[in-house]
């Protein structure tokens, strides 16, 4: 081999190396969220279960749930599991106070959000459904009397309902807590045929 | 078999073997190129989509379905749960209004406008995301606490010691950061409006 055999060969071996380090990157930034996701689940599940509405311990200087969460806000969380029925979200909405829910897959990204103020009446219901789930619900829906839940769709089976109330001054804590646990959140039966 | 042809097979296998240890010795550093490479983007990747404002850094999409796939892997990777639209938007301060490093030994005043927001609450963490104790126990001023002049304009003083009016104490910490969240604010999609301006500032005082 001559010199610029070997360096063609070193040129080649280095492009090989780039490119199974650029597949490999690619992989790994894609099976993140789903490796990371098995992880936020069983770290919530833990503190929560399914179709029940946990108040989230308050961060502390050495244990937090969730990093960078807002001292100020009591949050909540509800996981959900549709392959056992969906999930039903029922709020009375009180006066001018922040209420906040975001519904997340179990690597915590949204797929739907709103605040007190998208209540109508004062009652916010939502029902999380999957697809198939939709179909059996929308087929059994009476046309004369139109239901008034928001019915979303979840991209995946597992994920979360978080609920957050502000506390505008510290000593509202308790309040903002009772104004969390006044939301109901339960699993509904879906009719299988 | 006459010894040249033995010794051409000798040397095609050789040849064979240094091509095979050249492809495995390319794979192994490859994927472990590649294994670094990411661990660096979530380690201390910020994601797309930033819009700035003097001191201040968003994410607007953070909180939306349509995140990138570096965006969704950061967030995955921190379990930080960002704000989603509907509910408001958060904004990170690393540095002060002239881009020096927060400084604990520092004192540091912030005033100026503040996006029109339904509520708006500032915090004071560490850089990974966690509580720093401070012997006031007040983590963070809401839009309501904060004590206003008549003209409904404050400031806010950030000090490890006690200071008048709105004091947020910095706590015993090497690091920290600010997070300012605009809840049920209007800036939503045209976020990228936002200047400097709009946003508080953050000016450093005297130092200890």
């Amino acid at each position: 081999m001559n010199q610029i055999d070997r360096l063609l060969a070193a040129l080649l071996w280095l492009l090989g190396v780039l490119a199974v380090a650029g597949i490999t990157h690619i992989v790994a930034v894609f099976a993140l969220p789903e490796i990371a996701a098995k992880d936020t689940y069983a770290r919530i599940s833990e503190l929560a279960k399914p179709g029940q509405l946990t108040i989230l311990p308050p961060s502390r200087p050495d244990k937090q749930v969730m990093p960078f969460a807002d001292p100020a806000m009591v949050q909540s969380v509800c996981p959900f599991d549709l392959s056992q029925g969906g999930l039903r979200l029922h709020a009375d909405v009180e006066g001018d106070r922040l209420l906040t829910f975001s519904f997340r897959t179990s690597a915590g990204q949204v797929f739907y959000s709103m605040t007190d103020l998208a209540a109508q009446q004062g009652k916010i219901d939502v029902v999380v459904l999957t697809a198939e789930q939709l179909e059996i619900v929308e087929g059994e829906a009476d046309e004369d009397d139109p239901s008034q839940d928001l019915r979303l769709v979840a991209p995946e089976p597992q994920g979360f309902v978080f609920v957050s109330a502000l506390a505008v001054y510290q000593s509202d804590r308790v309040d903002a807590e009772e104004r969390v646990k006044s939301v109901a959140c339960a699993v509904e039966q879906v009719a299988q045929d | 078999m006459s010894l040249a042809t033995a010794i051409a097979i000798k040397r095609g296998s050789q040849a064979r073997a240094t091509i095979l240890g050249e492809f495995l010795s390319a794979g192994c550093i490859g994927v472990l190129l590649g294994l670094f490479v990411t661990f660096v983007v979530v380690e201390h990747g910020r994601g797309f989509g930033a819009i700035a404002a003097g001191p201040w850094t968003g994410w607007p999409r953070n909180g939306t379905s349509d995140t990138d796939p570096y965006t969704r892997a950061i967030l995955a990777y921190s379990g930080e749960m960002s704000l989603s639209e509907s509910e408001g938007m958060s904004f990170v301060a690393h540095g002060d209004s002239k881009g020096a490093e927060l400084d604990p030994a520092c004192d540091y005043v912030l005033k100026g406008e503040i996006p029109s927001a339904r509520y708006w609450t500032l915090t004071l963490l560490s850089p990974a995301g966690a509580p720093i104790a401070n012997p006031a126990g007040r983590p963070s001023f809401t839009s309501s606490e904060v004590l206003r002049a008549g003209d409904g304009q404050f400031e806010i003083t950030l000090s490890r010691h006690a200071r008048p009016g709105n004091w947020l104490p910095i706590g015993d910490t090497s690091k920290f950061i600010l997070v300012l969240r605009l809840y049920d604010s209007e800036l939503g999609s045209p976020a990228a409006a936002l200047d400097s301006a709009s946003m508080p500032g953050l000016v450093k005082s005297r130092c200890e």
